[in-house]
């Protein structure tokens, strides 16, 4: 359906337009911006890189010519997006493994069709590894981004709920919450998507119920401080409804955990795709589906490094940006270390 | 006696450098490798021993050591050959007046068990005793006992009676209490035991079929013939400390299982009882080394066989242990270091070890021969002929989709990619050693063409791939049980193939219970499976296909549930007969069925490769038989040599490492001297 993934990315570009407008409004907002793009430029902007491959990758439609000598006659009835034409796949393949820019297959040095093109080397199938590389990246976006925005609602919900009523709601979340936290979550994890089934949604919703409660946690703990605040007893002396507090005093006050937690909770999600794919129960097409299939490679002789090499990087430079521009954030938004650097 | 911190600090590395050199990496501490003992090894402990259960290699490799048969296959001869064993003919069958078939083996004399404690249930003392026609009814009832729940009931089924003597057992058991109670060897008797075996004094079984089955001498060259004794079931039943049957097996065979600890080892020890050790069988075929004319050049050449064995008495190994492996590569480095005498190479190191399919120079430097075996099984991948789209229901339309995907599955590159190129292509069913096999024949729709296919494919109403109703590519399934990373690769690579056409194929991978859930259902459209062959006949193969065994219908194995009048007709006219012209003429019709119909896409048949030792000899391949032990030997003095030349310690690391430790502790030594004086 490539019409959902079309839509999302115009959704995501409309709300990253309005998001953009809104911080240039706001100058806490706009002035903590400019101080992470001073401190994590690189970071940033390889970030930038990988969101524009996921966005490029999503857009896709049927029709067009498949280009080259065609090995593939159902790629031309199937949607194929901006990466797949620019790359296709169809044409840019060889028989089975062969090296980063070899002149010679693998095996026997047998003639590549495209020989020292291939950036990366091929895979058992003769699959290009920088074009699956390149692909890899939207599911990890997705799975990292959906997930984040099924985890951080209820979270916050829940855990805002706990900590400004208190009592018998307090006592049924936090309840839920250890009795959650108190099963592994990888077998957790496994037993849901065995009962969900295998699918990026399946997936994500798996992830998000073994991973909103290290936040609704922390949400909570943030909420019960924030409910003694002055300005909070202040509001409900003045009779200010309990919505109008939590939306005016609490939730803005959140809002840099949710920006920081974003952050780390995605690197996170990215991650345990990669387990769960290691198992068997993964997302086609991700860097973890990579790693496993390159698993016998490794132990043979000679070794087949490429494979694990371009998925391992891929997922940790993603991660290492994303956790470092997190870094950065919590120093920036915290008003403690942000005193002590002025 | 006082000793100073210098003096003291220079004995303990004394001690150490004194100590060292004698460890070694010896895996059996307490055997230099000097007597006749074969090392091998197992990855898990088989599930029983029982011999009328036990159906897979890793138990067949014991049981059919321990338990002897009535026939066996010649240790040399290809294609595979019967000869008698504990019977002292081959029988011939016999036609009765009414039509049945009687087969009469006549038994050696003077067999006895190996030496157990269950024989003491007949007196205080007493721990063997001479095997009778008995024992091999008692175990022939026992196929047919649901309480032991024999996976080879059916191939055993045409013998009369057997059938209705499982029902009455049954319902005997659940209606008379008393009965119940009995021991089983005492039930089968109280009903008069199996009406089609018959006991005419202790030397001679005849054994009755309904129809003729020629087939049916094979298994009576697999263990769950043996003869079996009464004591032993009876005695080993689990309780108070005692093993159970399935574990701790009482046979007449040359070797004796004495040690079987799951977890660790098994030992099979040589049978001073054995009918072979008496100077009265010592000529028997089963009891002495093949003569020289049974020895082909081949094997001579190839250094598999040794020739001075000719004629001996067997057996040759004093002993066999099986350690446990759980892990391939230290396996195979333990063969490498010469602690297993012989091992398979495993895909990790194929390209160290095999070198333009023979032997890497490394290897043969090592003295290592290497043994190419072809399995005799294949793989395929069936189309389910019940589906609307690619079965029956679609005559003409799917026959001909069916041969266009046919042609475009390159099976050398599939071997090539996954299998390190172990594996013949496959153009019919039947592998090769087998009847009926011809090694010329090249299936028109096994070779790949794909311009063919594309005509093919118009022809059957798909032009370019394309579902003419849906305007857009014919849709279909690869229903498999394998959801690993490395099973999808293998998929991938037809569904890559098929989509040349046009084709969209996608895969289906769940779990294998949902699998045969869907099997079950008939909820499939194509899928990937394999056969390995029970006995060296055709019709264990070409029955795949047959109508009567048909999943949907019988629950048979005939999962692509082949059904076609004419192949069931010629089917039923080869199953029985005689390995004559006319047969090999049926089976040719029945393969060029089976071309042009495409209910399977043969794949391959697999390829075993063996490393060996030099001192590891007469070991040829076994494929179906695998009493083979009696048959090997061991040159235990080369073996001691070379375990000694290719693990010699390497011990400057560690001198170096002493030293180090002594000139790093030395200053400090010398400032708590110096502070003491």
């Amino acid at each position: 359906m490539p019409w959902i993934s079309n839509i999302a990315v115009l959704v995501l570009v409309a709300l990253g337009f309005l998001g953009w407008r809104t911080i240039r409004r706001n100058r806490l907002w706009s002035e903590a911006l400019r101080a992470l793009w001073r401190r994590r430029r690189i970071s940033l902007v390889i970030i930038a890189v990988y969101v524009v491959i996921a966005l490029l990758d999503s857009i896709a439609w049927v029709g067009g010519t498949v280009s080259g000598d065609v090995s593939d006659a159902v790629a031309a009835f199937k949607p194929r997006s901006i990466i797949d034409r620019i790359i296709a796949p169809e044409a840019f393949k060889e028989l089975s493994y062969s090296a980063p820019f070899a002149e010679a297959g693998f095996y026997d040095d047998a003639p590549l069709n495209h020989p020292g093109a291939h950036v990366l080397g091929t895979d058992i199938l003769g699959q290009d590894v920088l074009y699956r590389a390149l692909k890899g990246v939207r599911v990890a976006l997705l799975i990292g981004g959906l997930t984040s925005l099924i985890v951080i609602p209820i979270a916050l919900a829940f855990g805002v709920a706990a900590g400004y009523f208190g009592g018998r709601i307090d006592d049924v979340v936090f309840f839920v919450m250890s009795t959650l936290a108190s099963v592994p979550s990888l077998l957790l994890l496994i037993a849901l998507i065995m009962v969900l089934g295998i699918g990026t949604v399946q997936v994500c919703v798996a992830l998000g119920v073994t991973g909103w409660v290290g936040f609704c946690r922390l949400s909570r703990g943030e909420t019960l401080k924030l409910r003694e605040a002055d300005y909070v007893q202040a509001a409900r002396a003045l009779g200010v409804s309990h919505a109008g507090i939590i939306l005016r005093h609490i939730l803005p006050n959140l809002a840099h955990l949710i920006v920081i937690t974003f952050a780390l909770q995605f690197t996170g999600l990215v991650l345990a795709e990669t387990i769960l794919s290691y198992l068997g129960i993964g997302l086609d097409g991700s860097w973890g589906q990579m790693i496993d299939q390159a698993r016998d490679e490794l132990s043979r002789d000679p070794i087949v490094w490429w494979n694990l090499a371009a998925a391992s990087c891929a997922l940790f430079t993603l991660v290492l940006c994303v956790n470092l521009c997190a870094d950065a954030m919590r120093d920036i938004l915290d008003p403690r270390t942000r005193r002590e650097e002025q | 006696m006082k000793l100073s911190p210098i003096g003291f600090a220079s004995f303990c590395c004394l001690a150490v450098a004194l100590l060292v050199p004698a460890c070694t990496n010896n895996p059996y501490p307490n055997e230099g490798g000097e007597t006749r003992v074969f090392y091998s090894s197992f990855a898990e402990a088989p599930r029983t021993l029982d011999p009328a259960v036990a159906y897979t290699t890793s138990a067949h490799v014991i049981t059919a050591n321990v338990f002897d048969t009535l026939l066996e296959y010649h240790y040399l001869k290809r294609p595979y050959e019967l000869i008698p064993a504990l019977a002292e003919n081959v029988p011939e069958p016999r036609e009765m007046a009414d039509g049945r078939v009687s087969l009469l083996f006549r038994l050696r004399d003077g067999v006895s068990f190996q030496r157990d404690r269950a024989f003491e249930l007949n007196g205080e003392g007493i721990d063997t005793r001479i095997v009778t026609a008995q024992d091999f009814a008692f175990q022939i009832a026992r196929l047919a006992d649901p309480a032991v729940n024999s996976p080879v009931f059916e191939n055993f089924a045409s013998i009369t009676g057997l059938r209705a003597f499982r029902t009455l057992l049954s319902e005997r058991r659940s209606g008379d209490t008393d009965f119940a109670a009995l021991r089983a060897d005492q039930q089968y008797m109280a009903l008069g035991g199996v009406p089609g075996v018959l006991v005419n004094g202790d030397n001679e079984l005849e054994i009755i079929l309904d129809q003729p089955n020629p087939q049916i001498l094979y298994w009576f060259a697999m263990p769950f013939t043996t003869p079996v004794p009464w004591e032993a079931v009876a005695y080993y039943d689990g309780n108070e400390g005692r093993d159970r049957f399935a574990d701790h097996p009482v046979g007449t065979g040359p070797y004796a299982l004495t040690v079987y600890d799951k977890q660790f080892r098994f030992v099979l020890e040589r049978n001073a009882l054995w009918y072979g050790a008496q100077s009265e069988h010592r000529d028997a075929p089963g009891a002495a080394f093949p003569a020289l004319s049974d020895i082909s050049d081949e094997d001579i050449a190839s250094g598999r066989i040794e020739p001075a064995y000719a004629g001996r008495a067997l057996p040759f190994l004093e002993r066999i242990e099986f350690r446990r492996e759980r892990e391939s590569i230290p396996r195979f480095n333990k063969l490498l270091q010469g602690y297993y005498d012989d091992g398979g190479v495993i895909k990790e190191s194929f390209d160290a070890v095999v070198e333009n399919d023979d032997l890497s120079p490394e290897m043969a430097e090592l003295g290592m021969r290497l043994d190419k075996v072809v399995e005799p099984g294949v793989y395929y991948i069936g189309f389910n002929m019940d589906d609307d789209v690619v079965g029956r229901a679609a005559g003409d339309r799917s026959r001909k989709l069916r041969q266009a995907m046919s042609l475009v599955v390159d099976v050398g590159q599939y071997l090539e990619i996954f299998l390190n190129g172990r594996g013949v292509p496959a153009h019919s069913p039947l592998p090769p050693g087998l009847f009926g096999y011809d090694p010329d024949y090249r299936n028109p729709y096994r070779s790949v063409d794909v311009d063919r296919a594309r005509s093919l494919l118009a022809e059957a109403g798909y032009p370019g791939g394309i579902d003419l109703e849906t305007n857009a590519p014919l849709k279909l399934t690869f229903d498999t049980g394998d959801t690993s990373a490395q099973g999808r690769l293998r998929y991938q690579f037809f569904v890559s193939a098929w989509r040349t056409l046009g084709i969209d194929v996608e895969i289906a991978a769940t779990n294998y219970n949902k699998f045969q859930e869907k099997v079950r259902s008939g909820a499939y459209q194509i899928f990937f499976w394999g056969w390995i062959a029970d006995y060296p006949d055709p019709e264990n193969f070409l029955f795949l296909l047959e109508s009567a065994s048909a999943r949907s219908a019988t629950e048979g194995p005939n999962t692509a549930n082949f059904m076609d009048a004419r192949y069931d007709e010629l089917f039923a006219a080869m199953e029985n007969r005689a390995n004559d012209t006319r047969r090999i003429e049926i089976i040719r019709e029945l393969t060029g069925i089976l071309e042009t119909e495409r209910p399977w896409i043969e794949l391959f048949h697999p390829e075993a490769y063996t490393l060996r030792h030099s001192w590891l000899l007469n070991a040829k391949p076994m494929g179906l038989s695998y009493p083979v032990f009696k048959y090997r030997d061991i040159d235990p003095d080369l073996r001691a040599e070379r375990r000694l030349a290719w693990n010699k310690p390497l011990m400057w690391p560690l001198y170096a490492f002493i030293l180090f430790i002594v000139a790093a502790t030395l200053p400090a030594i010398r400032t708590l001297y110096r502070e003491r004086t």
